[in-house]
C-alpha cells in the first residue's frame, strides 16, 4: 500500500514539472493536429490613436514660486536677494507620444501672459532620467528666455514615455531675474506642448 | 439499473474499440474581430505607457466550434455522441504589430455541447469525464503568441462542442505608431482519448 502512495507521489510530482507551464504546441508539425484535429484562422483589424500627453511633476502641485524671502532681504541689494536671480530645480517633464506614420515630435513651451518688463525668465533643460521609460533623449540644452511665442524645448524625438513621476523624463531649471522685485501677473502660466 | 449498467458497458466496449482511431472532424471559426481604440482608452497619464490601459472585444468577437464529420449515413451529432474525445485548443497570431500584444480567453463551460444530450452524459463512468469545456489560466486573459509557428493553449473540452465564444483584449505600447492595422488569428485544435 504504502509503494503505491509513493509511485502515485512520484507520478504526480513528475507531471507536475512537466506539465507545470502553459502547455505550447508547434503548429507547423501537422501530426500534432492531423488525426481528429483541426486548424482554423480569422483576420482581425486593429485601429489606434495618437497619443500626445505631457504633464509638469509634481503633477499637480507644480506651481513655482518665487516669492522675496526675509532672510535674504538686503539695503542696497535686489529685493530677490544677491544679484536679483532666483532659480528653480524641482519640476521634471513626463510625456507619452505615438506617433502617426512615424512623424517625429517636439516639445515647445511658452507662456500664457507677457513676462513683465523688467523681468527675464529662463527655462534649460538641466537634465534627463528614465525611469522605467523608453525614450529618445534629445533636448534643447542652451536656456530659453520664455515668452508668449512658442519655442521648442524638446527636440525631434519619435513614439515614447517617459515613466511618470519626479525623477524621470526632463528635469528643467527655472532661473528668474528680477532686479526690482515685480510679481508675475495673476493667473500665469508656461505651457508645454507635443507636437 | 441493470439497464444503464449494460448501457455503461457497451459504451465503454465501444469507446475502447473507437480507441484505434481518433475520427476526424472540422473546425469552425466564425467572426472577424475588430479592434477600434476609443479615446476612452488611451492612457491618460502622462509618461506611462498605453499598455497600462488595454481595451476589450466583445465577448463572443470569435466563436470556434468542433464537431465530428459525417460518416456514411451517419451524422455528426450521432458520432459525435459515439465517440467522445478530449480537444485542446491552440491559438496564435500572426502579423500582430510590434509592441501590441494580444490576449485572449474564455469562459469556463462556454459554448454549447454538440450534442446537447448524450447517452455519454449518464454513463456511470465517464472515461474522460463530464462533457465540459476548461479554459486555461482559469479563463482569464493568456497573451497570444505572435507566432507563426508556436501556439498556446487557451482551453481544453471533452466531446464535440459548438459557439465556444473567445474575447480578446488589446495592449498597444505608445512605441506602436497610431494607425489601422490587419493580422491573422490561428486556432489549432487536437484530439486525444487520455485523460
Amino acid at each position: 500500500m504504502k509503494n503505491t502512495h509513493y509511485i502515485l507521489a512520484t507520478l504526480f510530482t513528475f507531471c507536475f514539472l512537466i506539465c507545470g507551464g502553459q502547455p505550447i504546441l508547434n503548429v507547423t508539425i501537422s501530426s500534432n493536429f492531423i488525426f481528429g484535429g483541426g486548424q482554423g484562422s480569422n483576420f482581425a483589424t486593429l485601429s489606434l490613436q495618437p497619443i500626445a500627453i505631457i504633464d509638469a511633476e509634481p503633477d499637480p502641485s507644480n506651481t513655482i514660486n518665487f516669492g522675496i524671502s526675509s532672510n535674504t532681504l538686503e539695503a542696497g541689494l535686489p529685493a530677490t536677494g544677491p544679484g536679483g536671480i532666483l532659480t528653480n530645480e524641482s519640476i521634471w517633464l513626463n510625456f507619452t507620444y505615438r506617433a502617426v506614420n512615424f512623424t517625429n515630435a517636439k516639445i515647445y513651451v511658452n507662456t500664457n501672459q507677457m513676462v513683465p518688463a523688467g523681468m527675464v525668465l529662463q527655462i534649460q533643460v538641466l537634465s534627463t532620467a528614465n525611469i522605467g521609460g523608453v525614450f529618445t533623449s534629445n533636448p534643447v540644452l542652451s536656456p530659453i528666455t520664455l515668452s508668449t511665442n512658442q519655442q521648442v524645448l524638446v527636440n525631434n524625438f519619435s513614439s515614447g514615455y517617459t515613466g511618470n513621476g519626479l525623477g524621470t523624463g526632463y528635469q528643467l531649471k527655472y532661473t528668474i531675474e528680477n532686479h526690482s522685485g515685480q510679481s508675475l501677473p495673476l493667473g500665469f502660466e508656461i505651457i508645454y506642448e507635443i507636437k | 439499473m441493470r439497464k444503464l449498467c449494460i448501457i455503461t458497458v457497451s459504451f465503454l466496449l465501444s469507446f475502447s474499440c473507437s480507441q484505434a482511431q481518433i475520427l476526424a472532424g472540422t473546425l469552425n471559426v466564425t467572426g472577424m474581430p475588430s479592434f477600434t481604440q476609443s479615446v476612452n482608452a488611451v492612457v491618460v497619464e502622462a509618461g506611462l505607457d498605453d499598455t497600462t490601459v488595454g481595451f476589450e472585444s466583445n465577448f463572443d468577437a470569435t466563436k470556434i466550434g468542433f464537431v465530428l464529420n459525417p460518416i456514411l449515413l451517419l451524422p455528426s451529432s450521432l458520432v459525435c455522441e459515439q465517440n467522445v474525445y478530449r480537444y485542446s485548443v491552440f491559438i496564435n497570431s500572426v502579423n500582430t504589430p510590434a509592441n501590441v500584444t494580444l490576449e485572449a480567453k474564455t469562459t469556463v463551460n462556454s459554448g454549447l455541447r454538440f450534442p446537447t444530450v448524450s447517452i455519454y452524459d449518464t454513463l456511470l463512468i465517464q472515461p474522460l469525464g463530464p462533457r465540459n469545456l476548461t479554459p486555461t489560466n482559469g479563463g482569464n486573459y493568456t497573451t497570444v503568441p505572435n507566432n507563426a509557428t508556436q501556439a498556446i493553449k487557451i482551453m481544453e473540452f471533452i466531446g464535440c462542442r459548438q459557439d465556444i465564444p473567445i474575447q480578446f483584449r488589446i495592449k498597444p505600447s505608445a512605441l506602436c505608431p497610431a494607425g489601422n492595422y490587419n493580422f491573422e488569428i490561428n486556432y489549432t485544435v487536437t484530439a486525444s482519448l487520455t485523460l
